[in-house]
């Protein structure tokens, strides 16, 4: 379905979360070329690095050192040539308030981390899924709210 | 307009008085008048009777002299002459008595004349007959005819006496005539107006004794009222004092005294020797709030504390009003309460506050920690058996299979439990943002979450209009869901469950329970189903955390479910209870302030 | 100033790609929202070079047989989700009549090509136009309902929720409020 490999990025500090994320991409239909941070300064040094090429679906986790996910995604969301990136929260925190304060600060997706690894390849399908319906079949990336739980 | 008279008591009855005083005034003087006309007559009456008198003593003088006259000539013993010779001494006396009696009268005093030249020339006839009956010089016709003479003088004096009697009787009718017209008029006048003023004393006197009875009732009232007073002071703790702004003095209570520890009015108390007392600490407010309180006339309350001679401290509160009497002397009046015992309870109660808000937020955060910490691992745990695929388990041995199908049901148990106490204790810690919500959408929202559920058991929920109100929406959101879902999991087997909600508003004076709290209206929703229903012993006990009626391989649930949704109606300031007929069904009623 | 801006997207995408290929000097038709017919047969590198050339604005040339009927589905079902008067289409029937190949086939190749069904698409479209007219027209979830042809506010509801994970009122909010953070 995409001519090029969907570029996707996790920023997680979780080794095994970073290892279900991977074994789950590779088994999805979709061809993915999938890049890990460990932490928030990580990501922030990753995406302003001069010619990087930039992530299709930013995948962020809330609790992380150094950097959280939020600041982050305050601090993307504020620079211009980082604020269209689709971004999916990807987070144990299933609390109302963290979800919508996310969502206000311009994420796309909520993802509640699933126990269960056949819930997390569906959800990933889910979103590679609708984010390319979004990126082709003229849906308005502003109103792109998702949430999966 | 109605024109009232502003004559109060004390005014009428000086009135009354004058009033009453200017007619005994003039009683006493037509009294003294009339007093004075009486002694009047009566020295007329007398003078009148003294005239006749003297003329009676003068006629019978001279009848004295006829008589010894002719008791001479009969018998011509000289012995018959003495009375004779005395009655011309008693004639002259007898005329000059008459003479000063007769002085203011000439009328009388000429008919006096007359008589007196009639009397001497009677006695100028007594000396002839005495001459011509004299053996001597005796001769009987001279005699005869001086006899004569004398016989008829003596009736010229008889009638010149009667005259003259007359004429004083007729004076003295006169006069008594006169002073008879005018004594009868005034017994009936006088005697009306001693009536007159007669009423008006008792009228005074009836006025004095209400008015005495009044101020004996309001006397007594006063004194109970001061008594009281001075009691409560005791009692209550405080104390009262009036600072007359215009002589500058204060004047405290008796208890002000012992409530500084001093015995009543021990000095006088005043600005200086009060401060006295204050706390180092509050002295210079105190003393400002004075000052300011005799410029701006009004005292907000002050807090502040004292030092007693005993050296214990206390605690006091002081405020005061203006007050304005009806003479329009201003008068500050302040109360001072010694609040020493409420300020130590509160200092008791905050602290205790604050240990309990500290233990609480403990125990939340705790909570928090706890479950979100403890969702990580046990994560890990379900997507690592997750991944141990169907090929992986067909090498496994039968039990090794049977210890990790437990593994994983114990740990899905685990999640359940997790994600309720996470539940639980956000209802606590998120921020509470009550916005106007529609409820019909939360209850829609609510039905959204079960839809599989509600399918599932083919469950009719029929909804009444649900009011807009101010609320959490994701609370009350749960609230329902938890309500709902509960139903549907105690529903009785072979019965598809019915959930019936319906909404009223009602007054809290209609359920007790609601009291407590300062809110008027309420909306009453409940929640009728038809399930299996519970004991109702229980309808207290159900909303305990952790609190079962199940055992869990019955029905699985952590028993957290009702117990977030007292929180969460806590959290709205309402209520909840339960009720139920056991294998009839249950019925939740929910309460929320409007 | 802030400016809320109702645009069609479709206008100002052919607009565009008739201004870039008028730029290219070349003869063409417009067929229908993404399909061109061009005069002339294009050799491979002029064929690659207009690749290049549109690939920055977004354009990309479509050459699989079956990606151009996905979009031609996509095409018909956008068109039938904005079409103010609906009622009397059944989607499937509609698509078939449309694009003259039966439902079923239609629906083969959708599912192929996108790894999603057309019934999955058409309510993301539906719940797409839902939220411009929540958002932009300002028309409360009765008349949404009524409009896109919904038994009820709560059928909608319930659909929005489930394809957003959230309802229609958090939406909302949610978007209000991310307007206020941009001031």
């Amino acid at each position: 379905m995409q001519k090029n490999a969907l570029h996707i990025l996790l920023a997680d500090d979780d080794e095994d979360d970073r290892l279900f994320f991977n074994d789950a991409f590779e088994e999805v239909r979709v061809q993915t070329n999938v890049t890990f941070v460990h932490d928030g300064l990580q990501l922030m040094e990753h995406l302003l690095t001069p010619d990087v090429k930039l992530p299709d679906i930013l995948f962020l986790d809330l609790n992380m050192p150094k950097k959280t996910g939020k600041e982050c995604l305050i601090e993307i969301k504020k620079t211009e040539h980082l604020k269209n990136i689709i971004i999916a929260i990807y987070s144990t925190s299933s609390s109302e308030e963290d979800i919508e304060d996310t969502f206000i600060e311009g994420a796309n997706i909520y993802i509640k981390k699933p126990s269960d690894f056949n819930t997390l390849k569906k959800i990933i399908n889910e979103v590679v899924t609708l984010n390319w319906h979004y990126h082709t079949s003229g849906l308005n990336r502003d109103n792109f709210l998702l949430r999966l739980k | 307009m109605k024109w009232i008279p502003k004559f109060n008591s004390s005014n009428s009855l000086r009135v009354i008085f004058v009033i009453a005083v200017f007619i005994l005034l003039f009683l006493s003087s037509i009294g003294y008048k009339h007093n004075q006309d009486l002694n009047e007559s009566s020295k007329l009456v007398m003078h009148t009777y003294e005239i006749n008198i003297q003329l009676e003593r003068l006629m019978s003088a001279i009848k004295d002299a006829e008589t010894g006259q002719r008791g001479y000539i009969i018998t011509r013993n000289d012995r018959f002459l003495s009375p004779y010779t005395y009655s011309r001494d008693k004639v002259n006396t007898s005329f000059i008595t008459l003479k000063k009696l007769t002085a203011d009268n000439p009328k009388q005093q000429e008919n006096l004349q007359k008589l007196f030249k009639l009397i001497i020339q009677r006695f100028t006839s007594f000396e002839n007959c005495l001459k011509y009956s004299d053996p001597k010089t005796y001769d009987k016709r001279k005699l005869d005819n001086h006899m004569f003479g004398g016989r008829i003088l003596m009736e010229n004096i008889r009638f010149k006496v009667d005259e003259m009697n007359d004429i004083e009787k007729k004076y003295l009718q006169r006069r008594l005539k006169i002073y008879d017209q005018e004594i009868s008029l005034s017994p009936v006048f006088s005697i009306s107006l001693f009536l007159a003023a007669l009423t008006f004393i008792l009228l005074a006197y009836r006025q004095i004794s209400n008015d005495i009875k009044r101020l004996i009732v309001i006397n007594k009232k006063l004194l109970i009222s001061s008594r009281l007073m001075s009691e409560s002071e005791v009692i209550g703790k405080f104390s009262t004092w009036q600072w007359d702004l215009d002589s500058n003095a204060i004047d405290h209570s008796d208890n002000q005294y012992r409530m500084l520890g001093l015995r009543p009015r021990q000095f006088a108390l005043d600005k200086d020797s009060f401060l006295h007392f204050v706390h180092p600490d509050d002295k210079e407010n105190v003393s400002n709030a004075i000052t300011n309180m005799g410029i701006k006339k009004t005292l907000p309350f002050v807090y502040y504390k004292l030092i007693l001679p005993n050296n214990k401290l206390r605690y006091f509160k002081s405020t005061g009003k203006l007050l304005t009497d009806q003479h329009g002397s201003k008068i500050l009046l302040g109360i001072n309460f010694d609040i020493t015992d409420e300020h130590l309870l509160n200092i008791e109660l905050q602290e205790r506050n604050k240990e309990l808000e500290k233990s609480n937020q403990e125990l939340a955060s705790f909570n928090h920690v706890a479950s979100h910490d403890l969702q990580e691992p046990l994560r890990k745990i379900q997507t690592f058996i997750s991944r141990v695929s169907d090929a992986d388990k067909a090498a496994l041995s039968q039990s090794a299979k049977d210890y990790l199908d437990k593994i994983e049901v114990s740990a899905k148990r685990m999640r359940v439990l997790i994600d309720d106490l996470l539940l639980f204790s956000r209802t606590n810690t998120t921020k509470k943002e009550f916005l106007k919500s529609n409820l019909n959408d939360l209850l829609e929202n609510a039905k959204g979450e079960l839809t599989e559920v509600i399918d599932e058991k083919k469950a009719i929920i029929t909804a009444g209009k649900l009011p807009k109100l101010d609320v959490i929406p994701y609370q009350i959101e749960q609230l329902f869901i938890n309500l709902i879902g509960n139903s549907l999991k105690y529903s009785q087997e072979n019965i598809n469950p019915e959930i019936t909600i319906e909404c009223e508003k009602i007054h809290s004076y209609e359920y007790p329970d609601l009291l407590e709290q300062n809110i008027k209206k309420f909306y009453k929703i409940t929640f009728t189903d038809n399930g299996m229903g519970f004991d109702p012993q229980f309808k207290e006990t159900i909303f305990i955390l952790f609190q079962r009626l199940h055992s869990k391989t019955d029905y699985p649930g952590t028993g957290i479910g009702l117990a977030i949704c007292k929180k969460i109606v806590d959290n709205h300031r309402g209520h909840i209870i339960a009720d139920s007929v056991p294998n009839q069904g249950s019925k939740f009623t929910v309460f929320l302030p409007e | 100033m802030k400016l809320f801006i109702k645009f069609d997207i479709n206008t100002i995408c052919s607009l565009f790609l008739k201004q870039k290929l008028e730029e290219e000097k070349m003869n063409f038709t417009t067929l229908g929202f993404g399909e061109i017919e061009l005069d002339e047969n294009l050799s491979v590198e002029a064929l690659e070079t207009l690749k290049n050339n549109l690939g920055p604005f977004g354009f990309e040339v479509v050459e699989n047989q079956k990606s151009v009927l996905v979009q031609k589905i996509k095409d018909a079902i956008i068109e039938l989700v904005y079409m103010d008067d609906n009622n009397n289409f059944k989607s499937s029937v509609f698509l078939a009549e449309k694009l003259n190949h039966s439902y079923g086939y239609l629906s083969n190749v959708f599912s192929e090509v996108t790894y999603s069904s057309i019934e999955n698409f058409i309510i993301l479209q539906k719940i797409e136009r839902a939220k411009q007219l929540m958002l932009v027209n300002e028309m409360s979830l009765t008349e949404i309902a009524f409009l896109l042809n919904y038994s009820s506010v709560a059928h909608l509801s319930t659909q929005f929720k489930n394809t957003t994970g959230i309802t229609p009122s958090a939406f909302q909010r949610i978007i209000k409020k991310r307007r206020e953070n941009l001031k």
